[in-house]
């Protein structure tokens, strides 16, 4: 068994720790709910994009455009694919690295060509360490999912696309089926496809009340040109569903860790709670011991000083 | 003056929403303005100012908005841009950094792409520095 002071020095450093985790679930429960307000604000424009994007290729004159339709020219197997893996910037937050990480690395190994784009420092060094290359790493972009971050990233991949570059463009990101759960999920983003742009768990949200939802079901003119028009609002949805992935990204983040540090608190309380039994019993131990102590040698006294009454009679 | 129903909508937040009797937008090949029951169409814009009046009164509201469209349809518009801002919100030192950051980057050595991001963020920059009426702030 233990000596008490030993038991001591561990209780107090499970404590240590616990004061760590325990802060850790605020910061994270914190930064959840700032990152919700900043989706909230962006949904009736992404929302809105959505819907009139499906509208508008429902009605749409035939046009080419490079954002359409599948690349012919190369037999699926030798197409350069390139995907875009939110992962976290740091560790402790139970399996959810780990979890997107696994799923890329699936993906990746069906095919020969690929190229990665990692968000996320945790995500870098775990295929850093695999050998497996990365095409590109967007540093701090994790942290702080801004409109900005999410430009830089989408003209990226969307240069490369443009280029020959890339083929097809896929996002693996993690998103909250709902406030507990998260899922990983994987979209392709180009070519475009628009029943992909809608965010999952969301109901379809028209701009409009009414029976016509404010959609045309006729003829429509596309000013100046489809083109153009398509130029302008193609990108912008490319972009709009990288940056909602990178917010659903980073409230599951969140929300993992918050829930790894909950388990971490309980398992701490637990062990302490199992430690203080173990120090009161030893301590109780050790008081029984002295006692037997002190008694046996009281008595052993009594022994020797009745034998010597005996012997001087 | 018949009116129709106008949403402007910017990626951070609900810009306007409400009757209008004419609005005025940037598109790429020049302004075009928008009345009651207009043809049904779509409309690509880009950096520069929108007008409108609203229902109460004949006052213009004006906002500097980025690139975006203009959705027509039953007499209901939707315009969806990327930012929107009233020019009396415009942060004239936050625009000039803005402006000078972008500037810089251009003058470093970029690949096409870093190019086309400098090159439109100076765009705003410029353009919400020119229309930004809000002074120096402490």
């Amino acid at each position: 068994m233990a000596s008490t002071r030993e038991i001591q020095i561990r209780r107090k450093s499970i404590q240590d720790t616990m004061k760590i985790t325990n802060a850790m679930y605020m910061i994270s429960s914190t930064k959840l709910r700032k990152a919700r307000a900043n989706l909230e604000e962006t949904e009736p424009y992404f929302f809105t994009l959505q819907s009139l994007v499906t509208n508008i290729m429902q009605r749409l004159p035939d046009v080419e455009h490079e954002f359409f339709g599948e690349r012919t020219n190369k037999k699926p197997e030798d197409k350069v694919r390139g995907y875009i893996v939110i992962s976290a910037d740091k560790g402790l937050a139970g399996a959810y690295n780990h979890n997107i990480l696994k799923f890329a690395q699936d993906q990746i190994s069906q095919w020969k060509h690929y190229k990665l784009f990692v968000v996320g420092r945790a995500g870098r060094h775990y295929l850093r360490n695999r050998g497996i290359p990365l095409a590109r790493h967007f540093h701090y972009a994790a942290q702080n999912p801004s409109l900005h971050r999410a430009r830089i990233i989408s003209e990226t991949v969307m240069e490369q696309y443009r280029s020959g570059e890339l083929d097809e463009i896929y996002i693996i990101y993690t998103y909250m089926k709902n406030s507990m759960t998260t899922e990983t999920k994987m979209t392709r983003l180009l070519p475009f496809l628009p029943e992909n742009f809608k965010q999952d768990g969301v109901e379809s949200v028209q701009p409009w009340e009414g029976n016509d939802n404010g959609m045309f079901h006729g003829e429509l003119l596309l000013k100046p040109s489809p083109n153009a028009v398509l130029d302008n609002i193609l990108p912008d949805c490319v972009m709009g569903y990288i940056y909602g992935a990178l917010i659903e990204a980073f409230c599951s983040e969140q929300s993992a860790r918050m829930m790894a540090m909950e388990a971490a608190n309980k398992s701490a309380a637990e062990m302490i709670h199992d430690l203080s039994i173990e120090y009161n019993r030893v301590r109780q131990a050790m008081i029984t011991q002295e006692i037997t102590e002190v008694i046996s040698g009281a008595k052993a006294q009594k022994k020797k000083k009745k034998a010597k009454k005996k012997e001087e009679k | 003056m018949g009116t129709f129903d106008l949403k402007i909508l910017a990626t951070n937040k609900v810009f306007y929403d409400g009757k209008c009797k004419m609005l005025v937008v940037p598109a790429l090949d020049g302004e075009l303005a928008v009345m009651a029951d207009h043809q049904n169409m779509v409309v690509a814009t880009t950096i520069g100012d929108i007008r409108f009046q609203d229902d109460q009164s004949d006052e213009w509201h004006t906002a500097v908005v980025g690139i975006g469209f203009v959705h027509i349809a039953n007499n209901r518009v939707t315009m969806l841009v990327d930012t929107a801002e009233r020019p009396e919100d415009i942060d004239e030192v936050r625009a000039r950094e803005a402006y000078e950051r972008a500037l810089e980057q251009l003058q470093q050595k970029q690949s096409i792409q870093e190019y086309h991001v400098s090159q439109a963020s100076l765009a705003r920059a410029m353009h919400r520095l020119k229309k930004g009426t809000r002074k120096i702030v402490d």
